[in-house]
């Protein structure tokens, strides 16, 4: 418990493992990223959500200093990008647009022809880096054959294990989970959790809410080029509803109870929803008994992320 | 252990040069497509020389000279491919080094290793120079055999054009000479092919652009009305290596050739990096 406070207060003081400010990105018509300013903090999960075609790849790809902006600025580790992206780039691992690789080399022989290319890897190291990371992804029964037979899900996995051949500061991933299945979704997560266990920060995209809720520490939501919401998850989830929930039979009695001591609440399904502001939960539970109201369970309303997610993306214009 | 190793691990932005040249080599050997490329190219010697001994005439041109002069038969074999064949093997090369890579997605993983996008381009460039030199000497060596074996002759001397005779060695060294001016002529060619592959991710795009461009050149040489075009086009050098045979051997054309085909390799290599320093992966 202490740790994670402290680790939240250190988070505060070191500048963030990722930064954009102002970006934009027009292709020629079509703008793509309409002024995003968004910071992945050094040591967090973040899950970036968005429909299709919300930006979230041109995003990362500015990030990654693989396009340059329109207009704004792109931070990675510290190093301007894309102009000293090289500095930062050999502590980054990534997984961008899906996995690329030549069909005719062998998932080993693929990842060796990464391996020679990754400048922290030693000359010696690199066939005990290639191993350890085709084992890490669970590919390494699969290692000497073509690239070319793999499955979509091996071909993610072999993706994802390039971008973990060198202990990273900061792994991107871009939707990582693309045709996996639950079995490789599952090792997604388990991979996630263990480099942020191990301090490292992690971006990743996706549209699996589920995922997103499931590992994520940070969160942002992407819509139609522009930022909609981003935060700790925790943080937004609560923001995003908010509310007292207490199930109990005598609605009216506690209504009018509420509104005595002038706190905001409404009937919602088998009982009542008293908004924040009023008095603190507590108070609230004791003022109702003390009224006589029957309370069966009081909890604290916090909406699932696809239902946020929902709220946020879904506002017709 | 792992921090001890990465403190002591002096910092490093990008993979040693060597390293990466050696990954190339690989990467551009190992292509199956490479391969029977390069396997057929060494049916093309063999071939002209079985026409030869079976045609068993005289006839004209470089390949009536090869009959009874086996060591003729590398020098003409190269001049020959160099119309076409030779190019096309250059062409895939550069189509594969760059546009291949960014249609598999795996430019994209160099750039974020990261390579560096200079050493990107040496690395490529060197990759197209691998295979200008293998099939240029897969043709010659395959030659001399071919030459010595199949057609056979002059007792392992070289009668030169001009009627005299050079010993095996001057012979070998001749035919170095044209190997060498190939490869040059071939490194213009690739060049190009490099520069168009840096500006698509369509691999036939460069293949086509590299043959529909000798075909021009050629069509453009053949009009009288455009003399004044011939010391630019590339092609106008190309049946240069044949002058190899001469005795003397005469430089003007060979040096002009090759002059103008470093002139086309500083183009090329000039458009290749400056577009790969801002090509979006």
């Amino acid at each position: 418990m202490t740790a994670s406070t402290e680790e939240r207060t250190a988070a505060r003081v070191v500048p963030p493992a990722a930064a954009v400010r102002g970006v934009r990105k027009v292709f020629g018509k079509t703008v793509a990223v309409d002024g995003i300013d968004l910071e992945v903090p050094t040591g967090s999960v973040l899950g970036m959500l968005g429909p299709n075609g919300s930006g979230k790849t041109t995003l990362i790809r500015m990030l990654l200093g693989l396009t340059r902006p329109t207009s704004g600025t792109a931070e990675l580790l510290g190093h301007a990008v894309p102009d000293a992206a090289e500095q930062a780039l050999p502590h980054v691992g990534a997984l961008v647009e899906g996995p690329g690789f030549h069909p005719f080399l062998s998932g080993r022989e693929n990842l060796r022809r990464v391996a020679a290319t990754e400048p922290l890897l030693a000359g010696h190291e690199i066939r005990d880096a290639v191993g350890t990371a085709l084992e890490r992804v669970g590919l390494a029964d699969a290692a000497d054959r073509r690239f070319r037979g793999y499955s979509l899900g091996m071909k993610q996995r072999l993706g994802l294990a390039a971008a973990l051949l060198v202990p990273r500061r900061l792994v991107v991933l871009d939707e990582p989970t693309n045709g996996l299945d639950p079995a490789g979704t599952r090792d997604v997560r388990r991979i996630v959790a263990e480099l942020h266990a191990g301090g490292a920060t992690v971006l990743v995209s996706s549209h699996l809410l589920a995922e997103v809720e499931a590992t994520c520490t940070h969160v942002a939501v992407l819509q139609a080029g522009s930022l909609v919401a981003s935060g700790e998850l925790g943080a937004l989830l609560e923001a995003g509803t908010g509310g007292l929930v207490v199930a109990t039979p005598d609605v009216d009695t506690a209504l009018e109870a509420l509104r005595g001591i002038g706190a905001t609440a409404f009937r919602d399904g088998d009982g009542i929803v008293v908004a924040d502001g009023g008095p603190p939960a507590p108070e609230v539970v004791a003022l109702l008994v003390r009224a006589g109201v029957a309370v069966h369970e009081a909890r604290r309303r916090r909406a699932r992320l696809e239902e946020l997610f929902a709220r946020l993306t879904e506002e017709s214009p | 252990m792992t921090l001890v190793e990465s403190a002591t691990t002096p910092h490093r932005g990008s993979a040693p040069m060597g390293r990466l040249l050696g990954a190339e080599l690989r990467w551009v050997l190992r292509r199956p497509r490479t391969l029977v490329m390069l396997g057929l190219f060494a049916l093309v010697p063999i071939l002209i020389a079985i026409g030869v001994v079976v045609a068993d005439r005289g006839g004209g041109g470089l390949i009536g000279a090869i009959a009874g002069n086996g060591l003729v038969l590398p020098v003409a074999a190269m001049t020959l491919m160099l119309a076409l064949l030779l190019p096309l093997a250059v062409g895939m090369a550069a189509a594969d080094a760059i546009a291949g890579e960014a249609a598999h997605g795996t430019l994209r993983g160099l750039l974020l290793a990261p390579v560096g996008r200079g050493r990107l381009v040496l690395m490529k460039a060197f990759g197209v120079l691998v295979v200008a030199v293998t099939a240029t000497l897969i043709v010659a060596v395959v030659g001399v055999i071919a030459g010595l074996v199949v057609v056979g002759g002059a007792d392992g001397t070289l009668v030169t054009l001009s009627g005299t005779t050079l010993g095996f060695g001057e012979a070998m060294g001749r035919v170095g000479i044209a190997a060498l001016w190939t490869v040059g002529q071939l490194a213009a060619v690739g060049a190009i092919a490099l520069a168009i592959s840096a500006f698509t991710e369509h691999p036939l795009v460069v293949l086509a652009s590299v043959l529909g461009g000798l075909i021009v050149f050629g069509v453009l040489g053949a009009i009288p009305a455009l003399d004044w075009l011939q010391p630019y086009l590339l092609t106008t050098g190309f049946s240069a290596g044949a002058d190899v045979l001469r005795d003397p051997m005469t430089w003007g054309e060979l040096g002009s050739s090759t002059l103008r085909a470093l002139c086309y390799v500083a183009i090329g290599g000039g458009i290749t990096a400056s577009r790969m320093l801002t090509r979006d992966a």
